[in-house]
């Protein structure tokens, strides 16, 4: 009940928003309240374990099946309670140009629906569906209510890009669920993942594989599928690019973990140095990219590509410490991509762009609260220990080292030396930005309006940031909360016992 | 002929639209020059017909509602038939459950049709000749052909009653009105012409090998079964091997006649010309009815040919791609809507076919869920535009016209997006998704990997393409309010409406179609 009430909620609030005509108070409270309702909700299934399992479309045998588990939790609550934040700092502010504030918070509304829905799905085909359903609403947030400092066709690219990208993604990877479904007989993913590939040919298998993984690399992304990433990120408002960033990114690592792991094991163990060198070449060149980079959205989002590199090299160990790290580093790129792009959407709706070129005044002496903020952040992406990145980064380079007996140890150990160079270069940007944005270098040559400081965060803003912070710091000190909550779910998923709800 | 039984009950769904174009007829030899009562008459005919299928669909898997059923000699050269009591009868006019599902689909179909072509009270001068008595015949004996060539089974029937399911349409294109009218219906017949000679010599070779005159897969036994069935039973077919040879050509013959009907790649040349040439509604049934009576003579036959297992398969594959590809880039390109959605007829041809390249229950079944979710969707499509095109008689074709209907007219632009994402493929149109997700199983399951790559690609494009319209829907407009007067069209909207809530129940629960067919 809880459960259907939890993917209900936020979704008749969303239509409800949607049919809403022009500009009132109600939505306000509406999008609040529905998504803070959501939230509890989801607190109330997560910790009760809810399941609901009921007849869907018979004919192709899809259930209205979903449940939570150790693998999902995390994420589930990750999007519940991101959710909130991100209406409580859309609405602390002007709603972005382009169209009225009760389509703007119905699309949130909506990704938030689809995003549940595809951690909570417990059949493949029900999860393709529940994919799809943030398509049509990130689409919308992007190309309307995108950066109206850009041209139209700037938008337009932005938004037919990366809708673009992901269906394409998307509708490889139902032709392999098809494949997968055909063979196997049933589309329960608990089924699939209790009989771990068995019954399916060894080549088979990896064709398998490798369909979903090139989907859903897509929308991880992947190096080099990840060219949609950026552009998609800079365009989109700031409630656009950290949903993008801290919820949908995760939707395709976590669709390797629960779909390709899961059920197609000896295809994925076959792709794993394909994997593997393709994270790491991820972590590079969006280390490298960083380093150059002068639009500091672009930034943050080349750096996801690092940070989603860490993630593929751990799955690619095939070890359970390399899942725990896969699903730890996903949760920790989700806090901290959300605070940086909280940070930077606000600092860019004052600024007018986030050109790294324009020299500032510092934000140190002149909006000491956005500059606490924006180290934290940068020092969370940097992987400072004590910060909740470290585990995720450090774990996957550990489980890296000593993969599952039946990877490359030789290639994957190239690749975490790679990898540690990426953390370095990490450092090197983060610390890029922090001398140019916080310290202010070469900001005694700003002039006219950059010369001004900025009107510092408060309120719900400063409110929705520090609780970030809160959430980086304790989870970087007690990392085993999050880490006992998937321990028994990914033992069972690697062994092949199916994961209990 | 012996034993022949007609069941009248079993025919209403044909009998219905052929009572209801007499009593137009009647009505007008009575009454000439009214407008509304053909119209009347005509969706009443139509929602009649819907009315008597629902017995059908009821049909459990294999069991079908029968008429027309003789035992034993009938026709020349039937002997595959042994005259013998007790056998399985053949009947002349099978409906299962997917026959009247198709059934059903054409008659609301036509009738969503029929409310967006609702005449206007008044005419402008009172010395215009009323043409809508002609207009709701010639419907009505196109909707009757759709319905009779779903159950029909012998090829008479079938090519007759394919036959009157597109003739009258072609006079309906040059009727209404436009100066490119004529070029799109010189076309259409042309194309028809070259169609209906495709499918003669089909038919022709059909007979010629298999000795029987049904469409059904005892015949088609007949003649790949001949060497187990000698010496027991009497066969006229000598060689075997060759008359295996001569169904598979007749197969592809027929598949290249209907090709025409479906405006399948490369025979697809006469849609955007037709389309863009008549009037919206008579676009709608084009695009709606026309397609549903091309793809149940299809499955006719293939259902037929489906106990052989058939070498037509790489041309299906091909043309199901070919229509895909050239389709959605065409549509890609278009700026006025009824083009985009002429060449989106085309693409989404491409996906109705898709599945046939397993010929089974299963892939048959595909076919038809798809096609179903195109007419409910592309039905919806049509009468957005034909409602915006009373507002906006000048420009209501071109893309642009849609900019700010979210805003102007919430509900409409609310039913495009649905209908437009439907289409694509994506959710909210979750009917849109079932039915790729439909269309791919029977092709993975016989494993053309290649072949579903090309759809997973089409797919792509197809959602760019829709999402173009989608884009100016959503768009805002500074110049919301400066629009023409709106005229009141009570029942155009009702056939809107109508439409919508059949895509959105569907579309939450997408059993329902899926159901339907069995």
């Amino acid at each position: 009940m809880a459960l259907t009430l939890l993917l209900l909620v936020p979704l008749l609030a969303a239509i409800a928003l949607i049919a809403i005509p022009g500009e009132s108070r109600v939505e306000r409270g509406i999008a609040l309240g529905s998504t803070v309702v959501t939230a509890l909700l989801a607190v109330v299934v997560v910790w009760g374990r809810h399941e609901v399992d009921v007849p869907w479309i018979r004919s192709l045998g899809v259930r209205w099946h979903f449940g939570v588990d150790g693998i999902s939790a995390a994420l589930v609550l990750l999007t519940a309670l991101l959710t909130v934040a991100v209406v409580a700092h859309a609405l602390a502010g002007p709603i972005p140009k382009g169209g009225t504030g009760s389509t703007f918070l119905g699309c949130i509304l909506l990704v938030e629906t689809g995003a549940l829905a595809t951690f909570l799905a417990r059949d493949a085909i029900l999860f393709f569906i529940a994919f799809e359903v943030v398509l049509v609403p990130m689409w919308v947030l992007v190309r309307r209510f995108g950066d109206d400092h850009v041209r139209d066709e700037t938008r337009a690219d932005a938004a037919g890009r990366f809708v673009l990208f992901t269906v394409l993604g998307s509708t490889l990877m139902l032709v392999g669920i098809l494949f997968l479904v055909h063979h196997q007989g049933t589309s329960d993913l608990t089924v699939l993942a209790d009989r771990h590939g068995a019954g399916i040919a060894r080549p088979l298998e990896i064709a398998i594989a490798s369909l979903l993984l090139l989907g859903l690399g897509i929308k991880v992304p992947l190096w080099p599928l990840h060219t949609w990433l950026p552009s998609a990120h800079t365009i989109a408002p700031t409630a656009g690019s950290v949903l993008l960033a801290a919820v949908l990114l995760k939707m395709g690592t976590y669709g390797i973990v629960r779909v390709v792991v899961a059920t197609v094991p000896q295809g994925v163990a076959a792709l794993s140095p394909v994997l593997a060198v393709l994270g790491v070449v991820g972590i590079l060149w969006g280390g490298l990219a960083c380093l150059v980079e002068r639009d500091l959205k672009r930034l943050i989002a080349y750096s996801s590509v690092a940070h989603m590199g860490f993630v593929a090299l751990a799955i690619a160990s095939g070890s359970e410490t390399g899942l725990q790290a896969a699903l730890f580093g996903n949760i920790a790129h989700g806090v901290v991509a959300a605070l940086l792009f909280f940070v930077v959407g606000d600092l860019k709706e004052q600024w007018g762009s986030a050109d790294l070129q324009v020299a500032r005044a510092a934000l140190r002496d002149k909006a000491p609260r956005f500059g606490f903020v924006l180290v934290v952040g940068l020092a969370a992406a940097l992987g400072l220990p004590g910060l909740v990145s470290f585990w995720g980064e450090f774990l996957a380079l550990y489980a890296a080292w000593s993969p599952a007996r039946d990877r490359p140890v030789a290639l994957l150990r190239v690749c975490v030396v790679l990898g540690a160079a990426g953390l370095a270069l990490a450092a090197a940007y983060s610390l890029r930005v922090a001398r140019i944005v916080w310290a202010g270098e070469g900001s005694e040559a700003a002039e006219g309006p950059a010369a001004e400081p900025v009107a510092d965060s408060r309120g719900a803003r400063w409110a929705v940031a520090m609780a970030l912070v809160v959430v980086i710091v304790v989870l970087g000190l007690v990392p085993h909360l999050l880490l006992g909550l998937s321990d028994a779910a990914t033992t069972g998923l690697l062994a092949g016992l199916g994961v209990t709800p | 002929m012996k034993g022949l039984t007609i069941d009248y009950g079993v025919l209403l769904p044909a009998l219905a639209p052929v009572a209801g174009l007499v009593l137009v007829l009647v009505a007008d030899l009575l009454l000439p020059r009214l407008r509304r009562v053909p119209y009347a008459i005509a969706g009443l005919a139509s929602l009649g017909s819907a009315a008597t299928t629902l017995p059908g669909l009821s049909l459990g898997g294999g069991s079908t509602r029968e008429t027309f059923c003789v035992t034993g000699g009938f026709g020349a050269g039937s002997s595959s038939l042994p005259a013998v009591d007790g056998l399985p009868q053949v009947c002349l006019w099978q409906a299962d459950a997917l026959g009247s599902t198709l059934q059903l689909a054409a008659a609301v179909s036509a009738l969503v049709c029929i409310a967006l072509a609702w005449p206007r009270s008044r005419r402008r001068r009172p010395t215009d000749s009323t043409r809508e008595p002609v207009e709701a015949v010639l419907l009505l004996a196109a909707l009757a052909g759709t319905v009779v060539v779903a159950a029909g089974r012998d090829v008479g029937t079938w090519l007759v009653a394919l036959e009157l399911a597109t003739l009258p349409v072609i006079a309906l294109v040059a009727l209404s009105g436009r100066r490119s009218a004529v070029a799109g219906a010189t076309q259409l017949l042309v194309t028809s012409l070259v169609s209906f000679a495709l499918l003669v010599l089909g038919v022709a070779l059909w007979f010629a090998a298999t000795g029987s005159p049904f469409l059904t897969p005892d015949a088609a036994l007949s003649s790949a079964g001949a060497f187990s069935a000698a010496g027991t039973a009497p066969t006229v077919v000598v060689w075997p091997s060759v008359s295996a040879g001569l169904v598979a050509l007749a197969t592809v013959l027929v598949l290249a006649g209907i090709g025409f009907k479906l405006s399948l790649v490369p025979f697809h040349a006469w849609t955007p010309t037709a389309y863009a040439g008549s009037s919206v509604p008579v676009a709608t049934f084009l695009a709606t009815v026309s397609k549903i009576a091309a793809l149940a003579a299809l499955l006719v036959v293939l259902r037929a040919v489906a106990v052989l297992g058939t070498p037509a398969l790489l041309s299906i594959a091909v043309l199901a791609s070919l229509s895909m590809t050239l389709g959605n880039v065409m549509a890609l390109r278009q700026d006025d809507v009824v083009r985009l959605l002429a060449w989106s007829t085309v693409a989404q041809a491409g996906w109705v076919v898709l599945p046939l390249v397993s010929i089974s229950a299963l892939g048959v079944g595909a076919s038809a869920t798809y096609l179903l979710t195109y007419v409910v969707a592309t039905l919806v499509a049509f009468a957005v535009v034909a409602v915006t095109l009373r507002d906006r008689p000048h420009d209501g074709r071109t893309i642009a016209a849609y900019e700010g209907l979210w805003q102007r007219s919430p509900w409409r632009a609310g039913a495009l997006a649905l209908a437009l994402t439907s289409l694509a493929g994506l959710p909210p149109g979750i009917i849109g998704l079932v039915g790729k997700i439909t269309a791919l199983q029977p092709v993975v399951a016989e494993g053309w990997i290649w072949l579903a790559v090309v759809a997973a690609v089409n797919a792509v494009i197809g959602v760019a393409v829709y999402l173009r319209w989608l884009r100016a829907v959503i768009t805002a407009d500074a110049s919301a309010a400066a629009f023409g007067t709106v005229t009141r069209r009570p029942v155009m909207v009702a056939g809107l409406v109508v439409a919508a809530a059949v895509l959105v129940v569907v579309s939450v629960q997408p059993d329902l179609l899926l159901r339907l067919l069995g």
